[in-house]
């Protein structure tokens, strides 16, 4: 549609995830307009990206070393790992302040209609790790959908049996939100994991 | 375009977009639906958990031209129970595979739709194992319109000595007929599979931990060959 450059930038651009068509326009006709220099900047930070990161041999966080920076802190406790299903929930949990553990990523989610099964996942390296490190306690921070729930429930029924303690973060009610506005399965998660005043 | 009123049961549902998904559902009117469910993604989207798999849902959508866009969602029933249990949402998962496998869309499914709500009723009040699934299966095959023959020979027609089992030929055949690739089947299998086939899914009859096994295999195998589809979600906890 476009000349062959500006084309291919638009093809590129709306691979991205949550990218359409309509904003990989803009986005390159955006760069169109852009010092050279600022291309460069951006390009090669993507390169960089590529070239530098790798996976944290530990928790399978990203990495520009072999261990993440989370795992090489010592003054992080070492007996409470929270599980996640993605690297990019590690960030969201850290915002937070409220932890000071270790993390394992699973990198993905057990499926029962999909069919991914646990031994897709980073499950067996997590047994591995709680006989290895010393790990006392797991908080499994999987997302509140199917996928998350079955996840959960396996991941507790196997390392239970090690002497580890088991929780998941709780459901209920998210902060600013009207009671009427909650839906059914929500207020029922929140009701069963009320907590005494 | 117009708006319109509907009802469902959630099927699955994939990312679509920044926040969005695609929520699948099977209407007892339309059949398989496709919809966008915009923002329920983020934490304090207004569906919440309303479009979560399993879900019983009255629907307002906005019909597009591609895809509808859900406007209101209702639940009539969350089957909350069916999550709280690793056998029961993995049996739960089985049941809306084959569904999503069989349904068509624009079709009426109202046999269909009973037969999964059914299903996902039995396990929420506390039902569960292989029976039911076997139990759902062998139901579904008869909404499809294959239902294995399990009083008389598929071959012959013949009601004695049917202690064998032909896929292909459809269901239960005597000594007589025993086609190519028919199995044999353990001594009472026949008739626990014809009793399971009848059954009501939140009455099924006392399950015996002999047949259970080889009767889900039984059942499973037939819905593989007839929908030529393997039902992945069986095996996802077997490794
Ligand atoms: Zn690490
Ligand atoms: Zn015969």
């Amino acid at each position: 549609m476009f000349e062959g450059p500006l084309q291919r930038l638009i093809d590129e651009l709306a691979r991205l995830p949550g990218v359409g068509r309509k904003s990989a326009q803009r986005m390159a006709f955006h760069l169109l307009g852009v010092e050279r220099e600022d291309a460069l900047r951006l390009s090669s930070a993507i390169v960089d990206m590529r070239d530098q990161l790798r996976i944290c041999s530990r928790c399978y966080n990203v990495t520009a070393s072999e261990e993440c920076t989370i795992c090489r802190d010592s003054k992080r406790d070492q007996t409470v790992v929270c599980v996640v299903e993605r690297a990019q929930d590690i960030a969201v949990i850290e915002r937070t302040q409220e932890f000071r553990g270790r993390y394992h990523v699973l990198g993905g989610a057990i499926s029962p209609i999909g069919g991914i099964g646990p031994s897709q996942l980073r499950i067996a390296e997590l047994g591995k790790r709680i006989e290895d490190e010393g790990i006392m306690e797991l908080i499994l921070a999987t997302n509140p959908t199917v996928e998350g729930d079955v996840t959960a429930m396996y991941i507790a029924r196997e390392m239970k049996p090690r002497g580890v303690r088991v929780t998941r973060l709780a459901m209920g009610l998210p902060v600013g939100g009207d009671l009427d506005y909650a839906d059914e399965l929500t207020l029922g998660r929140a009701l069963a994991g009320r907590s005494e005043l | 375009m117009a708006i319109r009123s509907d009802q469902g049961i959630v099927l699955r549902s994939y990312p679509f977009g920044e926040a969005d998904r695609v929520v699948v559902l099977l209407s007892p009117n339309r059949g398989k639906i496709r919809t966008v469910a915009k923002g329920v993604r983020r934490t304090k989207s207004r569906f919440g958990g309303r479009l979560e798999p399993f879900t019983h849902v009255d629907l307002v959508v906005y019909e597009g031209r591609q895809l509808d866009t859900i406007t209101q969602a209702t639940v009539i029933e969350t089957f909350a129970r069916v999550r709280l249990d690793l056998e029961r949402v993995m049996a739960a998962g089985t049941m809306v595979e084959a569904v999503d496998a069989v349904a068509q869309e624009n079709e009426n499914s109202h046999r269909l739709f009973l037969l999964l709500l059914r299903g996902l009723k039995a396990l929420d009040h506390g039902g569960g194992g292989r029976d039911l699934v076997s139990a759902f299966l062998l139901k579904l095959a008869g909404v499809v319109g294959v239902a294995p023959a399990l009083s008389r020979c598929a071959a012959c027609g013949r009601e004695e000595g049917l202690d064998r089992f032909s896929f292909a030929s459809g269901g239960a055949v005597c000594v007589n007929c025993r086609p190519e690739g028919a199995v044999r089947l353990r001594s009472g299998l026949t008739s626990y599979l014809a009793s399971l086939a009848a059954a009501d899914l939140s009455f099924l009859p006392p399950s015996d931990p002999a047949l259970s096994g080889e009767a889900m295999g039984v059942a499973r195998r037939f819905v593989e060959y007839h929908l030529d589809r393997r039902l992945g979600s069986l095996a996802v906890l077997d490794g």
